[in-house]
């Protein structure tokens, strides 16, 4: 009884650790005070204002999104047919292809970043916006796969060939039977892939530039001067982007961590 | 059969052109000095006790953050799984353990910056609860630190065990309690063992998470602690030195890449001794 107590108290502690700081940001964006205050001392939109006015917060989301954007389209477009080969072929060297391909989740995003920077300073790119968008593909890419990947099971290929016994052209099978089936590891894949590049620091760091950068690169560059409630502002809004992605991820596929699918 | 290898190609050039060239170039420059193949850059690592204190206290961080994320991951993990039995707040509470996970480590980290500065809502607690006397630092600690790298970790560990534990079925535990095991036996003897891989694929993603930290360090170190990361960043951002930057970046990279194979060895060894014993 007491190991309940004990463990109910842990819990709600720890869920409450969790939920604290985003209400921090989220609660002290709406202070009047020209500092950060929490609870917030009145209640104002101002700051809201202010980072709208400023353009460069503008142009940092808009890069941070379209950056986002293209690659998770990239990884898609590289990732589908890659997790295909693997799931369908064997040749010698696949366990290490696939470790290769996945060992972005474990390398450290700062040697990453690092290596980019001398490399796409070598080929001219230092510092540009294609040199962002080849390290993000690289790095969001194996959430595709392994969304992806089991999905490509056997009796998901069985109807794949029954389609193509039925006389369906290859591209009819892929667009027609096999695209249906793994319609929610492709929806998950692609929203974790969006988000981890949305939220990358340590990787865009080392190729952004004043002009161009991406919000959470701006953020960082911000805070270590100043602390003032438009960065909660800031804040506030890229907390926003990442519950709707939730709620989209929940409504497409279901977030079913941590439940018991049988 | 292997019909489907040709669409490899697109997807293997763009790894080897982005990924293994760049890194196979951090790993050429990190062993030549001046023009010419050497190991200086290494030795000017790893003669160097300021390094090692470096690593040290990276290492030391990354540990306590690990252990602290696997005590208060577990409990949150098991009472979701085991003991809520409301689907809606079993998913409200999932819902909010991947809300941080889909926020940027600077927002984050900026949260804690406010919360644990001298005049904090932590502080402010402490002092009004009578635990301290006056506010306590923790901007520019490596307590802060953990505290910080931990509230980011968390989620990983709490979602490794809580999938593992899903999967365990009840009816083992079932049975351990008919044969007349009590809860605690049921746990340490059937439970446990079933989902340590989750909890140890936890351990390790946290472990090579937090060593290889840099926004969370950076923000709450206050300029006063440095991580391995730090010294990386320097290299390539202000020095730019490659060669020394290279060397750095790998050393890194191995030592973390040893850990984890230690980590998984261990893992491994464990799970071989507790079938044995059990057969």
């Amino acid at each position: 009884m007491i190991a309940r107590l004990l463990l109910r108290v842990v819990s709600w502690s720890v869920m409450a650790y969790l939920i604290l700081p985003l209400l921090v940001i989220v609660g002290s964006s709406f202070t009047a005070t020209s500092y950060l205050a929490f609870p917030p001392q009145g209640l104002t939109l101002d700051w809201y204002g202010r980072m709208l006015a400023d353009t460069s917060y503008l142009a940092a989301f808009g890069t941070s999104t379209l950056l986002a954007l293209v690659a998770t389209a990239a990884a898609l477009l590289l990732g589908v047919p890659a997790a295909l080969a693997i799931a369908r072929c064997e040749f010698p060297g696949k366990r290490f292809l696939l470790s290769l391909l996945m060992s972005p989740l474990v390398l450290p995003h700062v040697v990453l970043g690092a290596a980019l920077l001398q490399y796409c300073a070598a080929l001219g790119l230092m510092r540009s916006f294609t040199a962002l968008l080849v390290g993000h593909i690289v790095i969001v890419m194996p959430f595709v796969l392994r969304s992806v990947l089991p999905q490509l099971t056997p009796e998901q290929r069985a109807l794949e060939e029954a389609s193509a016994d039925l006389g369906a052209r290859p591209m009819e099978t892929f667009f027609l039977v096999t695209l249906p089936q793994i319609r929610s590891g492709l929806a998950s894949g692609a929203i974790f892939a969006f988000i981890s590049s949305w939220i990358n620091v340590e990787l865009s760091i080392f190729n952004t530039t004043a002009e161009m950068t991406t919000i959470p690169v701006k953020l960082f560059n911000y805070v270590q001067y100043t602390i003032d409630p438009v960065i909660a502002a800031v804040s506030s809004i890229t907390i926003g982007v990442a519950a709707l992605a939730i709620v989209i991820l929940d409504l497409t596929v279901g977030l079913h961590l941590l439940s018991d699918r049988r | 059969m292997n019909r489907a290898l040709p669409l490899l190609a697109a997807p293997v050039a763009f790894f080897v052109a982005f990924f293994a060239v760049p890194m196979i170039v951090v790993v050429s420059s990190s062993l030549m000095a001046g023009g010419v193949p050497s190991l200086g850059n290494y030795a000017r690592v790893l003669l160097d006790q300021y390094h090692w204190d470096v690593l040290a206290a990276t290492f030391r961080i990354a540990g306590l953050t690990t252990a602290a994320c696997a005590l208060l991951g577990y409990p949150l993990a098991y009472y979701l799984v085991r003991v809520v039995k409301s689907r809606a707040l079993r998913r409200t509470c999932v819902i909010l353990l991947v809300l941080p996970l889909f926020t940027s480590n600077i927002v984050r980290s900026f949260g804690w910056m406010v919360l644990l500065g001298r005049n904090g809502l932590v502080n402010d607690a402490l002092v009004g609860a009578g635990i301290l006397d006056r506010p306590m630092r923790f901007l520019g600690t490596e307590l802060g630190i953990v505290i910080g790298l931990v509230y980011i970790l968390l989620p990983f560990i709490v979602l490794a065990v809580g999938n593992a534990l899903a999967a365990v079925d009840p009816a083992l535990e079932d049975a351990s309690s008919d044969l007349g095991a009590t809860p605690f036996d049921t746990f340490r003897t059937v439970t446990f063992p079933l989902c340590l891989p989750g909890l140890m694929s936890g351990i390790v993603m946290v472990f090579t998470l937090a060593v290889s930290a840099y926004v969370t360090p950076a923000l709450l170190s206050g300029g006063k602690i440095t991580v391995f990361p730090m010294l990386i960043f320097q290299q390539y951002s202000t020095v730019f030195d490659v060669n020394y930057g290279g060397a750095l970046s790998m050393t890194l990279l191995v030592m973390t890449l040893v850990l984890v194979g230690l980590a998984g060895w261990i893992g491994n060894a464990g799970a071989d001794a507790k079938g044995r014993a059990a057969r």
